[in-house]
């Protein structure tokens, strides 16, 4: 945003803002549509070279392996849009990764213990929902720097996880984990259903909805929000709430997906973060999207899996991500200080 | 937020109280924690563990978290600490396997910091990137290139008759008793606090982060001094990734990720020392001593190590909480 005060009659002003105007216009919708096209040519290059690539059994194969970072990435992306754009003050929550890990060991473990699976289901979410609420009390109500009090959390979760599991891999194998982690008949995967409808009821509540619309005010404009009288500690409490729920429901797909629990969550949440930030070059006016993220996260899915398809080494990956990341967020800066 | 003590001058006693409180709160906790170890086990108080303490627990961190402090103070953050240290380490065993002398190593892993440094400084200042995407991005390109030059994530070893002696006496050498890693430590500490105290640049760091705009309507080189603070966070971190492999001996891929969660706790553990709440080199020493005694009195306990990181994880929770809600209902 220019913050230059101009000074001239009123005409030069409207017409050079509707110039400036048009010009971050186009800057973002090639921004946006350059990211699309550089996703079509991955698309193509690994279609083209590994022939198995495209097979309708392979890209669900990438939407059920996406479905546990997606779900987390979206979960992510909540907060995000309600925290607002600068992640050191403004949303982040570092806790999601270890959250899953915690939540995936409760399923496994209570399920040892004997019990059926709605305990389990809700035993999980509960844990989700209980870290959400921890976060939520550290940032609205004593008022810690998201960054730092998820980070706290991030670390007392990943505890708790230690002292559920010792350190070991819980086994845990149901009539609903199976059926979880199963395939329909076209041999694509339950977790890819599972990743589409949960993108789908989120994008309906964040995209489309009134509540939605207040995140993403409370998000940009927390000033604005706070004037027009929203309950700007209520919406951010429930974001945080919203997304420990999403760390949860992520553990019980990965208990599914890996027939136990996990010691590896930790690894997870840097990509984790990497792909909710991506996400905002698939929207329209470059803030974080539910719909911005799934295709980050089918991004990063179809990058490992071609990888692997070709042989190549998948640790190449992280360094592709990286350049990616950089490179959106230079071209974007770039676009706008040209403009301004 | 955190201004809001200075509003109202007239504050309740009770609030004035507590909110002194909170900002020695991480004195206090750190009193806390040294008696209660000290009553707890009985080998916590000992001269032999409090050196360990020091050497094992508190030298590396506090050097990471140095250099953290100065992305932080320029108003931003290095998420690419980690790789800073790797990218020394491996320079450092390469050019030391390779039959160079421990001079060129040192010097060869201090330039290998430093182009982390140059290229964060190169994004943030340069293109306009947010330090915390710019790291980020860094972090994760930095783990591709460690995995292509070891073969994908091989450890670096060098044979125990290879060792020169140079080599091991920056990691377990003492002069007159003082152990050398601790006693780079105390420097690198008191150059960059002489650095925020005393220097021209150090001030401009310090206004940058807490009102860039008034620096840049100063005519003073913004960037110029952001880029600065990236490239010696990146080179005092690389400082650490020396000292590491001087004293295990070996490169481990990415290894030097686990510094960077606890760096930036302490750092930020550490503004709660400031009155308006920013970074400072005293606050992130007492932070790191802070993890430091707990990590080490915890395992002295001999509590199950799995509960020692839940016990960690509660008590700087549970710190930042006090000096926030009481930073907060100070003023209020």
């Amino acid at each position: 945003m220019s913050a230059d005060i101009h000074i001239g009659d009123l005409a030069d002003f409207t017409a050079e803002q509707s110039k400036e105007r048009s010009a971050r216009n186009l800057a973002a919708a090639s921004l946006r549509f350059g990211s699309l096209i550089a996703f079509a040519v991955i698309l193509t290059v690994f279609s083209l070279t590994a022939p198995y690539f495209l097979s309708i059994g392979n890209i669900g194969n990438v939407l059920g392996q996406s479905a546990i970072s997606g779900v987390l990435a979206i979960g992510l992306t909540i907060v995000l849009v309600a925290g607002g754009a600068n992640v050191v003050t403004g949303g982040i929550d570092l806790s999601l990764a270890a959250n899953m890990g915690l939540s995936a060991a409760v399923y496994a473990t209570v399920t040892q213990l004997g019990y059926n699976d709605p305990v389990a289901v809700a035993a999980s979410l509960l844990t989700g929902l209980a870290i959400g609420a921890v976060n939520a009390a550290a940032v609205v109500f004593a008022g810690i720097v998201p960054l730092l009090a998820t980070l706290a959390v991030m670390n007392v979760v990943a505890g708790l996880e230690l002292v559920l599991t010792q350190n070991t891999v819980v086994p845990a194998s149901t009539d609903f984990l199976t059926a979880l982690s199963a395939s329909d008949a076209l041999g694509i995967p339950v977790l890819a259903y599972v990743l589409l409808g949960f993108t789908a009821v989120v994008t309906a509540i964040v995209q489309y909805t009134p509540l939605g619309l207040r995140l993403y005010a409370m998000g940009e404009f927390p000033d604005a929000a706070r004037a027009a009288g929203l309950p700007l500690k209520r919406l951010l409490a429930g974001a945080f709430l919203a997304s420990g729920l999403c760390g949860g429901i992520a553990g019980i797909l990965s208990v599914s997906y890996l027939s136990g629990s996990t010691t590896g969550s930790s690894e997870m949440l840097l990509p984790v973060v990497v792909t909710a930030l991506l996400g905002a070059v698939f929207s329209r006016r470059l803030v974080p999207t539910i719909t911005g993220t799934l295709l980050s996260a089918l991004l990063v899915g179809f990058l490992v899996n071609g990888f692997q398809l070709l042989n190549l080494s998948s640790t190449l990956v992280s360094g592709v991500q990286g350049i990616l990341i950089l490179i959106v967020v230079s071209t974007t800066t770039l676009l706008r200080k040209r403009e301004i | 937020m955190s201004l809001s003590a200075s509003h109202s001058p007239v504050a309740p006693w009770h609030h004035r109280v507590l909110s002194s409180l909170a900002r020695y709160g991480l004195i206090l906790a750190l009193v806390v924690v040294f008696a209660a170890f000290s009553l707890a086990t009985p080998t916590f108080l000992t001269a032999g563990n409090l050196q360990s303490l020091l050497v094992n627990n508190f030298t590396l961190l506090a050097i990471v978290s140095v250099a953290m402090t100065f992305a932080v103070s320029a108003g931003g953050i290095d998420l690419s600490v980690g790789t800073a240290v790797d990218f020394a380490s491996f320079a450092f065993v390469s050019l030391v396997l390779a039959g160079q002398p421990v001079a060129i190593g040192l010097l060869g892993g201090l330039a290998a910091g430093a182009v982390v440094g140059a290229f964060n400084a190169l994004l943030i200042s340069g293109i306009g990137v947010s330090p915390f995407l710019a790291t980020l991005g860094t972090l994760f390109i930095g783990r591709s290139v460690q995995q292509l030059l070891t073969n994908g994530g091989n450890p670096v070893y060098l044979p125990p008759s290879g060792v020169p002696d140079a080599f091991r006496f920056i990691g377990h050498g003492a002069i007159s008793g003082f152990p050398l890693p601790l006693l780079i430590a105390i420097v690198v500490i008191a150059a960059a606090a002489f650095v925020f105290a005393r220097t021209r640049f150090g001030r401009v760091v310090l206004a940058i982060g807490i009102q860039p705009s008034v620096v840049r309507y100063s005519g003073i080189g913004l960037g110029r001094h952001v880029a600065v603070a990236f490239i010696l966070t990146a080179l005092i971190a690389a400082i650490a990734g020396l000292i590491l492999t001087a004293t295990v001996t070996v490169y481990i891929p990415s290894s030097g990720n686990a510094f960077l969660l606890n760096a930036i706790g302490a750092t930020f553990i550490g503004t709660t020392l400031s009155p308006l709440g920013r970074p400072n080199i005293a606050g992130t020493v007492l932070g790191v001593l802070l993890l430091s005694i707990v990590a080490n009195g915890l395992l002295l306990t001999g509590l199950n190590f799995y509960w020692q990181q839940v016990g960690t994880g509660t008590l700087i929770f549970a710190v930042l909480a006090f000096s926030f809600i009481n930073r907060k209902t100070g003023g209020a």
